[in-house]
């Protein structure tokens, strides 16, 4: 039991990570490609933050693994950057389609704040009680 | 006394698993309520948006075209169809009594544009200046509708003072209308020299086949504002019995199927809202009541301690409190998490006007749900806090309860 309450924080990081890389392709993916099968801007969007999925995906698998050592802190910690960089990239790093009622903007944009910012806060309170313990332990 | 040092909040503290369990419960009952009347009150809000903004009283369109669901369609998809009637129609319609404003609009469908990745709809206007549009103008560069202006839908992203391109020809933005919460968000407006102009483009480039439409001689509905002194019953009978191969309707009937289905959603809703809320108080009613079962020895400890009975009810209910307001407001945030980034994915699957309320609106409608949430609590745990305050210590505590 102890084990994981310990490992509660990584479970949610690596659940949340998980459902960014593959809702991203599965379940609320950028607009289709032209009928000439060009592909608009959303499509690249979406590719980096698959991209940045599975990058968050391995480094939340760290997070799991160390559980309540000073490692997980500095894993989650590492976390919160690459969530923002993920949570700005559709419409912000890279643009998305110009009709505000396209698929890219009503499900994949949202989706990718919500899921990125919920990472980034879940990794802040992971690594802030993993270290408020230690300085406990002390 | 500090709240970390508390009776109260050690107890919640210290059975976690319990404590959570309540906390998700309260929290689905809290999101439920967010969600639900955000949902009602913006199909309310949407489709008051879309009554105030059909400024005509009566539509015509040809007979062939007359389906009250196509006119469904044209108020709330913006579908304009391909239906078109000779333009005698609309001096025969003009000549009738009771008409104060005419205007006829040719529709000229999914047009693309360089600026959008999908589909278009361009209306053209007899009247520059036409009413129907007018009363929902949000933004204006001023004066008539000239050769190639247009007045673009909420939904376009751009702006009044922009250029926007159909089939090589720029027109210029010189109005913004208005959200309606429908797909009329992506319509364009503009007038019938702009539309010759456009289809002139269009079969040069072979983007369109528009060979069998001239601007000058179709047109696709007429708009009517009847006059005061005349009940709108009245002018459309007149119409209907007199300019043939047309049917006539008002505006209004269009959109009640939309008010119909509104109520419907609206009942759905509200079943489900209770539905939620009756077994969630069932549950936080068992739970309270058996957690304080099971700790009768415990609140006996503390009576002969010297604990009043007002302090253990207060602590009981205390608990309770901590309970479903931290559940409560995790469920709000949710709740939020959920309306306000999905709101144009709600608003395309229920195909139904959708206007988020304003802001002052959606604070009060958390802070009720917040209120109503502690409320639960409150009144689930009343009971057995006041069975707990009047029980014997001593009784209890010799295990002859």
């Amino acid at each position: 039991m102890k084990n994981i309450k310990s490992r509660i924080g990584g479970i949610i990081l690596f659940i949340l990570s998980l459902a960014l890389t593959v809702g991203i392709k599965a379940v609320f993916p950028a607009c289709p490609p032209h009928d000439d099968g060009s592909f608009m801007n959303c499509h690249w969007a979406e590719q980096s933050v698959s991209g940045a999925g599975l990058a968050l995906t391995a480094i939340s698998l760290t997070v799991l693994i160390f559980g309540s050592g000073k490692a997980s802190a500095g894993a989650s910690l590492a976390m919160i950057p690459l969530a923002a960089v993920t949570a700005l990239t559709p419409d912000i790093l890279i643009p998305l389609c110009k009709m505000p009622m396209m698929r890219c903007h009503t499900a994949t944009h949202p989706a990718v704040i919500v899921i990125s910012c919920l990472i980034a806060v879940t990794a802040l309170v992971n690594a802030v009680l993993i270290l408020r313990k230690k300085e406990a332990d002390k | 006394m500090k709240l970390t040092g508390s009776l109260s909040f050690r107890n919640v503290k210290g059975r976690p698993a319990r404590s959570l369990a309540l906390m998700i419960l309260t929290a689905i009952m809290a999101a439920s309520i967010v969600a639900g009347t955000i949902t009602v009150t913006s199909l309310k809000t949407g489709l008051g948006a879309l009554e105030a903004r059909l400024g005509a009283d009566i539509m015509v369109v040809p007979a062939s075209a007359a389906s009250k669901k196509d006119l469904e369609n044209i108020v709330l998809q913006g579908s304009m169809g391909y239906f078109y009637m000779d333009r005698s129609y609309y001096d025969k319609v003009a000549a009738r009594e009771g008409i104060e404003k005419i205007s006829a609009q040719l529709f000229l469908a999914s047009a693309s544009a360089v600026c959008c990745s999908g589909p278009l709809r361009v209306s053209g206007s007899a009247r520059e200046a036409e009413f129907t549009v007018a009363a929902w103008i949000r933004k204006s560069a001023g004066g008539e509708l000239g050769l190639l202006d247009v007045v673009v839908g909420n939904d376009l992203s751009v702006f009044v003072g922009d250029t926007i391109t159909f089939y090589n020809v720029k027109c210029n933005v010189v109005a913004k209308l208005d959200k309606t919460g429908t797909d009329l968000d992506t319509a364009v407006y503009t007038n019938t020299d702009t539309i010759k102009k456009l289809i002139a483009s269009s079969l040069e480039l072979g983007m369109n086949d528009f060979k069998g439409i001239d601007p000058d001689k179709v047109v696709s509905c007429i708009l009517i504002k009847v006059a005061d002194d005349h009940p709108v019953d009245e002018v459309l009978n007149d119409l209907n019995l007199h300019v043939r191969r047309t049917k006539s309707f008002k505006t209004k009937d269009m959109i009640s199927g939309v008010s119909d289905s509104l109520i419907g959603v609206s009942g759905i809703i509200g079943v489900l809202m209770c539905a939620v809320w009756v077994l969630g108080l069932v549950i936080l009613f068992l739970a309270f009541t058996l957690s304080v079962n099971e700790r009768k020895k415990e609140f006996a400890v503390l009576r002969i301690a010297g604990a009043s009975r007002r302090k253990i009810s207060r602590t009981v209910v205390s608990e309770a409190l901590i309970i479903t307001l931290t559940g409560g407001i995790a469920g709000i945030v949710a709740g939020l998490l959920i309306m306000l980034p999905f709101n144009g994915l709600i608003e395309e699957s229920m195909g139904l006007p959708f206007l988020l309320p304003q802001a002052w609106v959606i604070a009060v409608l958390c802070a009720g749900a917040a209120v109503v949430s502690a409320a639960a609590g409150a009144v689930a745990s009343a009971y057995s806090a006041r069975r707990i305050s009047r029980l014997d210590a001593g009784l209890i505590l010799r295990g002859d309860n």
